[in-house]
């Protein structure tokens, strides 16, 4: 098996980052997340592929916080779009966990299925490779294997790292990973190596059956209870590597401007208001529920796949303990003509 | 439910409108008005409508809304009757005659014109609710010899507050086979008519639910009280339909704002028969 | 600690079973760890019995009232010392009646944060040292100042040295290098505003982030937006912030919010003297920068 050995790994980023924005988990002073390389400070910055994972996820690579769509210039009654963005230069997610990759691998399905394709994704995409990191020790929020990821073999990488010690195992899965891997043609090593034993997921979490059953569940009395110490912040969603929302806004200086697009969260309470004050959702509990039958249910049901990825960042998040780890098993057990 | 795979209709850019300028405006109520556009080169219209379907219309340097639009037989230019209520549309009101806007679309399902097809149709519209029915009524009427009888029932605030009023007292009532009637919230000094909220005068008029279909668009409180009406007065949830509008922002599926359920409501609806709409979570 | 919990419990049960009380608000242990401890809602003398006074029981609860103040609920709830001056500032801007509420005061003896412990328990990001939460090493007022009844024994401020010590440091700062200084941090928001929806002091039914027309403050994620709600955040926040410092703790890319909001302690103290937000209630008395009259300056504008 090609390997990367851990004392290349800067050298190998370097050359990555020649041809792309490569993004890393990183320690970035006192955030944690994906950054890219090229932003690294020796000294201050800490890589973070031995950690398990990092607070906020990678898909701020293929779907930023905020992007533009299009530049408008406005003169009187003329008004004009000068410009559309689109994003085509390569980037690079390296180091990506299983569940992170799944992430992208719904968004993929929201964004490129079911009629419109959204350009704007497509372009990130399309110049984006996945280099994800399989996960032999699963941590002890981690709940993937119950939401369809393989942690070790995640469907959607372009290439797996498998850490083997000194160094990770390089596993190529398509032809974009065989396109960085060439780059990296005199770095990586021709080695035989034992790949680690996979350790037994700490917590058992059982989704089987959760999707079908929440269907009867709308008006379940379980929602008053576990939405109520929820204050409705954005957090998890921001931080998730699979929710996808945005709300679309202009900025205009005088005659010129531009439309962007930046994260959303039906968490909000503006997120869904209506004309004249109305909001199907304007309670906290109704917004609680979307949140959880979006990830659990009304995706399954669309798209034939969860949105939860089993990443376990929401529950370290949530500043009231929110767990979806506890819902999953709240709806399991509960009763439906309650 | 409609079809889930939707084919793509539109620009390779979707979240982009097309430019186009306005040809004419006219008042419509003190709070509504018609924007009539084109292409900046005069030439025909950005993209065809279905009737029931809408388009993204933008000031550019201000926001977007969605809106119904309305529909003709090729479409030589795009009328979009827009009610005054908040950001845009106050902005929107403001513009003349010539201003360059945007607008993207055709988005949504649109109504079933050809589940219709032969059955009595009762229109049944409140306010600016009318804008979208009036696509439909049109295409009832164009195609005449397809559809039973035709009752319209109409009503809003005031009298000033009726939209399109010469369809309503002048073109449609000579229809052949129509019936039209018209109602206002409170009596008026300059009102002759009915006077009453329209699910009352619905059942006072009671248009009989054998062979017949209703469409029903308005405010939520209106719709609420109309679906009650209807199902007292015999109506099957597959003879309703109505259109929902929910807060939109992309329109085209992608941005989360219009989901009911695993619906969104900009690309699988706005149009459902509450058949459908009994099956989704009880958000609209 | 287990003392306390027992005599929260005691009196919640009491309050319950006197039919004083329809709810009570203070903390529970919600999942198999005792950081798995957060804000909780007894409905009955049953519920009673989830009641913790744990060394995670930091969330500050007094936030918890902003739901129950359209209903019609009698209340108990146990506070903190941070938490006390949270209802007293709900009080004072009239959110909510004082004869609504049974308050248990307890002196606390600092907490530990429950979100580091679960960052590190979850193995995300770099562990982080385990003591007393850094809002409790900067306390300044660990006994409640609003209570009906008091658990426990009176505690000490742990707060030490020059409290405006890192306000200082900053305004030593030359202008370009203290705008380098926010820049650098606030760009990192992601305006999630968890910071605004646990803070008590932000009370406003309408917040102005969430009016659309106008739009007071754009919605990019960009340094210039991001500023625009800082800067307006906190000029919202002076004479209102108790320095609980739950915003700084619950924000996930760890902003030093209370940084800002020092500075706002120093100055409006500076300006217009008197007690600090929430530290004692009067009834009827208003906090600095809460009254209008025609003849304030307004050459600001
Ligand atoms: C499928 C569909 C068809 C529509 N057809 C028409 C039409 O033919 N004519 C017409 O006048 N209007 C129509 N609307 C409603 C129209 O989209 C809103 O009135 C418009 O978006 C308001 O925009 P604004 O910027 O002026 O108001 P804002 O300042 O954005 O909002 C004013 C108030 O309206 C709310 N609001 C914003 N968008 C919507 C929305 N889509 N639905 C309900 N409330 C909203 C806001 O939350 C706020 O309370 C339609 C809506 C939908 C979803
Ligand atoms: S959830 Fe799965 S893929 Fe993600 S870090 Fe844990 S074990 Fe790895
Ligand atoms: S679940 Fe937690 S993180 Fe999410 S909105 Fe509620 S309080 Fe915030
Ligand atoms: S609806 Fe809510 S849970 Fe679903 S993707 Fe959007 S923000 Fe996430
Ligand atoms: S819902 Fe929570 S656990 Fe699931 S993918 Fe999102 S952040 Fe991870
Ligand atoms: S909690 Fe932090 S990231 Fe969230 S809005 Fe506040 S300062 Fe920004
Ligand atoms: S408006 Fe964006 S999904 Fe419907």
């Amino acid at each position: 098996m090609k390997v990367l050995s851990k004392d290349k790994l800067s050298t190998a980023l370097n050359k990555l980052s020649d041809s792309a924005e490569v993004f890393v988990p990183m320690q970035k002073g006192k955030q944690s997340g994906y950054f890219t390389w090229k932003s690294f400070e020796e000294g201050q910055d800490e890589l973070m592929l031995e950690a398990l994972n990092v607070y906020q996820s990678p898909k701020n690579a293929v779907f930023p916080q905020t992007e533009r769509i299009y530049g408008i210039a406005s003169q009187g009654v003329e008004v004009n779009i000068d410009k559309t963005y689109e994003d085509t230069s390569a980037n690079i997610i390296f180091g990506a966990r299983g569940c992170d990759v799944k992430g992208i691998m719904a968004m993929d399905l929201a964004f490129l299925t079911k009629g419109y394709e959204d350009s704007l994704y497509k372009a990130r995409r399309s110049a984006n490779t996945i280099i994800a990191n399989a996960c032999y020790e699963p941590g002890p929020n981690c709940f993937c294997n119950a939401m369809e990821v393989n942690c070790v073999e995640p469907a959607g990488a372009d290439v797996i790292l498998h850490d083997v010690g000194d160094g990770y195992g390089w596993e190529v899965k398509s032809d974009k990973g065989e396109a960085v891997t060439a780059l990296l043609a005199d770095i990586l090593e021709e080695k035989e190596v034992k790949l680690p034993a996979i350790k037994p997921f700490i917590q058992n979490v059982d989704y089987s059956g959760v999707a079908e059953k929440l269907k009867d569940m709308f008006d379940h009395p379980l929602w008053d209870k576990l939405a109520e110490p929820c204050v409705n912040c954005g957090m998890c969603t921001y931080v998730c590597p699979s929710c996808y929302c945005f709300d679309i806004q202009v900025k205009m200086w005088g005659e010129q401007g531009y439309r962007f697009r930046t994260w959303d969260s039906c968490m909000f309470e503006e997120y869904s208001r209506e004309a004249g004050g109305g909001n199907p959702r304007g309670a906290s509990k109704e917004r609680f529920r979307q949140r959880f039958l979006h990830k659990l249910q009304f995706f399954k049901e669309r798209y034939g796949t969860p949105l939860c990825t089993g990443c376990g960042r929401c529950m370290i998040v949530c500043p009231t303990d929110i767990n979806i780890v506890r819902i999953i098993d709240a709806v399991k057990e509960a009763e439906i003509n309650a | 439910m409609p079809d889930k795979d939707h084919k793509c209709t539109c620009s390779e850019k979707p979240l982009v409108p097309n430019i186009v300028e306005v040809i004419d405006i006219i008042d419509r109520t003190p709070d509504v008005k018609s924007f009539f556009v084109k292409n900046p080169d005069g030439n025909g219209v950005p993209f065809q409508v279905a009737p029931g379907q809408c388009g993204m219309v933008s000031h550019l340097p201000i926001g977007e809304a969605m809106i119904s639009c309305t529909w003709q037989e090729n479409q030589e230019y795009l009328e979009f009757a827009i009610k005054r209520v908040g950001l845009l549309t106050d902005e929107l009101h403001q513009i003349e005659i010539g201003q360059k806007i945007g607008v993207r679309g055709p988005y949504g399902n649109g109504f079933p014109v050809n589940d219709c097809k032969g059955k009595d149709m009762v229109f049944i519209a409140g306010g600016i609710g009318l804008a979208p029915l009036r696509s439909f009524i049109k295409y009832c009427f164009k195609n005449r010899q397809d559809y039973g009888k035709i009752t319209i029932i109409y009503g809003s605030r005031s009298k000033a507050d009726l939209c399109f009023k010469e369809e309503l007292f002048e073109l449609w009532p000579q229809e052949p086979n129509t019936e039209v009637f018209v109602t206002i919230d409170n009596a008026e000094a300059e009102w002759d008519g009915h006077v009453g909220f329209v699910p009352s005068y619905l059942e006072e008029i009671n248009p009989a639910p054998a062979g017949a279909i209703a469409v029903v668009c308005g405010p939520p409180i209106m719709i609420k009280f109309v679906l009650q009406s209807l199902e007292k007065m015999g109506y099957n949830d597959d003879q309703v339909i109505t259109t929902l509008e929910m807060r939109m922002k992309c329109g085209i599926g992608k941005c989360g704002r219009c989901n009911i359920g695993s619906e969104f409501i900009c690309l699988d609806g706005p149009v459902y028969y509450l058949k459908q709409l009994r099956d989704l979570p009880p958000e609209w | 600690m287990k003392e306390i919990t027992k005599k929260i419990q005691e009196i919640a049960a009491r309050l319950f079973a006197e039919d004083k009380i329809d709810i009570f608000l203070a903390w529970a242990q919600q999942g198999e760890h005792e950081f798995h401890t957060n804000s909780y809602v007894a409905r009955s003398a049953e519920d009673v019995k989830n009641i913790v006074f744990n060394e995670y029981s930091i969330y500050n609860v007094s936030n918890s009232l902003l739901k129950f103040r359209d209903s019609q609920e009698r209340i108990g709830i146990a506070v903190k010392g941070c938490d006390s001056r949270g209802i007293v500032r709900l009080l004072e801007d009239l959110q909510i009646k004082r004869d609504r509420l049974y308050i248990v005061g307890i002196p606390c003896p600092g907490l530990k944060d429950p979100l580091a412990a679960a960052r590190n328990y979850g193995g995300f990001s770099r562990k982080e040292e385990e003591g007393l939460a850094w809002k409790c090493l900067d306390c300044i007022q660990p006994n409640p100042v609003i209570y009906d009844e008091l658990v426990g024994t009176e505690q000490t401020p742990r707060q030490q040295g020059d409290r405006f010590a890192k306000v200082k440091e900053l305004e030593q700062m030359s202008a370009d290098e203290r705008y380098k200084f926010w820049e650098d941090t606030i760009s990192s928001c992601i305006r999630c505003y968890a910071c605004r929806q646990v803070c008590v002091a932000c009370d406003c039914r309408t917040c102005i982030f969430d009016e659309m027309k106008p739009q007071w403050v754009g919605r990019e994620n960009s340094t210039s937006d991001n500023m625009m709600y800082h800067l307006v955040k906190h000029a919202h926040m002076a004479g209102r912030c108790i320095e609980c410092g739950e915003c700084e703790r619950v924000c996930p890319v760890n902003i030093p919010l209370m940084l800002l909001n020092k500075k706002l302690i120093q100055d409006v103290g500076l300006l217009y003297g008197g007690p600090e937000a929430g530290m004692q209630y009067v009834e009827g008395s208003k906090p600095p920068l809460s009254v209008y009259r025609e003849n304030d300056p307004d050459d600001f504008l």
